[in-house]
């Protein structure tokens, strides 16, 4: 599982794609940043972080299948899922390295978001609870996208194609809830609940004000979990069907 | 010693391997050879542990590669038939993860990638990125993790694809070298290969199994006869008139006219070459025939290859039942039987 990881560190650090898509990212949150300030003549207009999380998050359709696209299309490209596959680790241990890999890349995109707060921090007053909080939720949000874009990698060879059908199902996550309230969904209440059972973006908007809710957090974990699982059926079900 | 039984794939309706079963030994070359889309690389893909089987089982060393494919898969290093190479990575880099795969310890990792570049000569090569290498320093990249960890068992897809000629002769001496430690299960399609390096030859074609044996057996089971070149001077009627004639000629197989009164024939011999070849010059001479130029020769083994690979499979009784209802013209099936025989 280590050396997994490592590799995959290595793929991404080694070449400039960690670079590029931290650096993607902190042009976006530096663009929501500036946005807010520009807000700040506004009488009732409250300038916090969670906000601009918030915002940010949307940034994620785009950005998370960026980081996973390669993750298992490219090992079927190159002819080398086969060396994974006949090595003595099991597929388990693959998909768990990988994972963790890409949270790493992702942990070190957030990591310089943190410049803002810091600076804030230094010319006014940030609060504290609610930014760890808003950052928790930030990460679940992060590493739930990363797991079903992983899983997404492992059912084509194409990676742009994995990033396509990434952006859409990311897309899906973001608006279910916005779906969900539509007056049409609204007709049939069990239907409304039943979509809003799989909405995040509401249970992000809970860390981004402070709460760290247990149901909350199974609710991450158990997608999280779900996805991880489902790439393991992925693999062996191709291995499977192949030819 | 892995073990093969009854193995079988399907790829849907589609049959690509059919029931084979055969035994690697310990410290063996074994060759596995067979037409384009035999079903070389689906069987070693399974031997590997990569495809799972329709049916049959694989042992490795006592363990079942689909029940136990983490310990089975320790005893193997596998090359596939396109190297398993990540091209952003540095040779080095490569090699050392692919160690780390195979759980070799820290310790003896450096010695370990040092010695398979060494005996792959990729040692000047080692800080490249391996998208700028050729396709033959990719194919030993390839082959050096297999080496890593030194595997009982290395099973090779066609490893000498897209060598050039030197280094194609380079691996075979690797390969030859590696049976002192390793056994080897080594395909290819090209027969003269198979027969330079292989102590036993599996013989493949559409899934099943022609043969199973080494060379030698080959040979003598289907090739024995020898093939009598002629060249002589003199009249073409006589000459094929006293070697078809002759006992112990089969037939005359090919009559090239060569220039003035030159004509060699190419001759199919049963029994003692020697005394057939005799027997033909007394006779020629006697006749006031010219005889320029006379050799004998083994038959070559593509020929008995072809042979083998084209040799009708035995049908189980139900099979031959179907043919036979599902064929319109019963004289063609008769005789088909007829060439079985």
């Amino acid at each position: 599982m280590f050396s997994v990881y490592k590799k995959e560190l290595q793929s991404f650090f080694y070449t400039p794609f960690a670079y590029t898509v931290s650096a993607l990212f902190m042009f976006l949150f530096t663009f929501m940043f500036n946005n807010q300030l520009g807000n700040l003549d506004k009488p009732q207009f409250q300038f916090t972080f969670p906000e601009i999380f918030y915002n940010v998050i949307f940034y994620f359709i785009f950005l998370i299948p960026i980081l996973t696209m390669r993750t298992f299309a490219d090992e079927r490209k190159f002819g080398t899922e086969v060396l994974l596959m006949t090595s003595p680790v099991n597929v388990f241990q693959i998909i768990i390295g990988k994972y963790f890999a890409n949270i790493t890349v992702f942990l070190f995109m957030i990591a310089g978001s943190l410049f803002f707060p810091i600076f804030t921090a230094m010319h006014g007053e940030v609060i504290m609870s609610q930014l760890i909080c808003a950052y928790i939720g930030f990460f679940f949000w992060g590493a739930m996208f990363i797991a079903f874009g992983q899983l997404i990698s492992a059912f084509t060879e194409n990676s742009i194609i994995a990033a396509i059908i990434g952006e859409i199902v990311m897309f899906v996550f973001i608006f279910i809830d916005d779906f969900s309230q539509t007056d049409f969904i609204a007709q049939y209440p069990k239907i409304q609940a039943a979509i809003y059972a799989f909405a995040a973006q509401p249970r992000f908007a809970y860390f981004s004000q402070g709460f760290i809710r247990l149901s909350d957090l199974i609710f991450f974990t158990s997608a999280i979990i779900v996805a991880l699982a489902w790439n393991y059926i992925a693999i062996e079900k191709r291995r499977w069907n192949r030819g | 010693m892995i073990t093969i039984e009854n193995l079988t794939k399907f790829y849907g309706n589609n049959r690509a391997v059919n029931n084979i079963s055969f035994t690697i030994n310990d410290n063996e070359i074994l060759g596995f050879l067979g037409p384009n889309g035999a079903g070389k690389s689906t069987t070693m893909n399974m031997i590997a542990g990569y495809l799972p089987m329709t049916s049959g089982t694989v042992n490795i060393c006592g363990n079942d590669i689909s029940k136990e494919p983490v310990k089975a898969k320790r005893n193997i290093g596998y090359l596939p038939e396109i190297p398993p190479v990540y091209p952003d990575m540095r040779v080095k880099e490569y090699l050392s993860f692919c160690a780390g795969l195979k759980r070799i310890p820290a310790t003896k990792k450096s010695s370990e990638i040092k010695r398979a570049m060494e005996l792959l000569k990729i040692t000047d090569v080692k800080d490249k990125l391996i998208k700028n290498l050729s396709k033959g320093y990719k194919q030993r990249v390839g082959f050096a993790q297999a080496l890593l960890g030194n595997p009982k068992f290395l099973i090779l897809d066609e490893p000498t694809v897209g060598l050039d000629p030197n280094q194609v002769v380079e691996v075979r001496n690797i390969i030859k070298d590696l049976k002192k430690e390793h056994s080897v299960i080594f395909s290819s399609h090209i027969l003269s290969e198979v027969s330079a390096v292989c102590d036993r030859v599996v013989i493949i074609n559409k899934g099943d199994i022609k043969a199973v044996d080494t060379i030698e057996n080959l040979e003598k089971s289907l090739g024995g006869n020898m093939i009598l070149h002629i060249k002589i001077k003199g009249s073409r009627a006589t000459a094929s008139n006293i070697i078809e004639l002759t006992k112990g000629v089969k037939e005359i197989s090919k009559i090239n006219t060569e220039g003035n009164d030159f004509f060699s024939f190419t001759v199919q011999l049963e029994g003692d070459s020697d005394e057939i070849k005799n027997s033909i010059m007394s006779e020629l001479i006697k006749n006031n025939i010219q005889i320029s130029e006379i050799y004998t020769e083994k038959p070559d083994l593509e020929a008995v290859f072809v042979k083998l690979i084209n040799k009708q499979s035995s049908k189980s009784g139900i099979q031959e039942l179907y043919d036979e209802i599902k064929s319109e013209n019963p004289e063609k099936v008769a005789l088909e039987k007829e060439d079985n025989k």
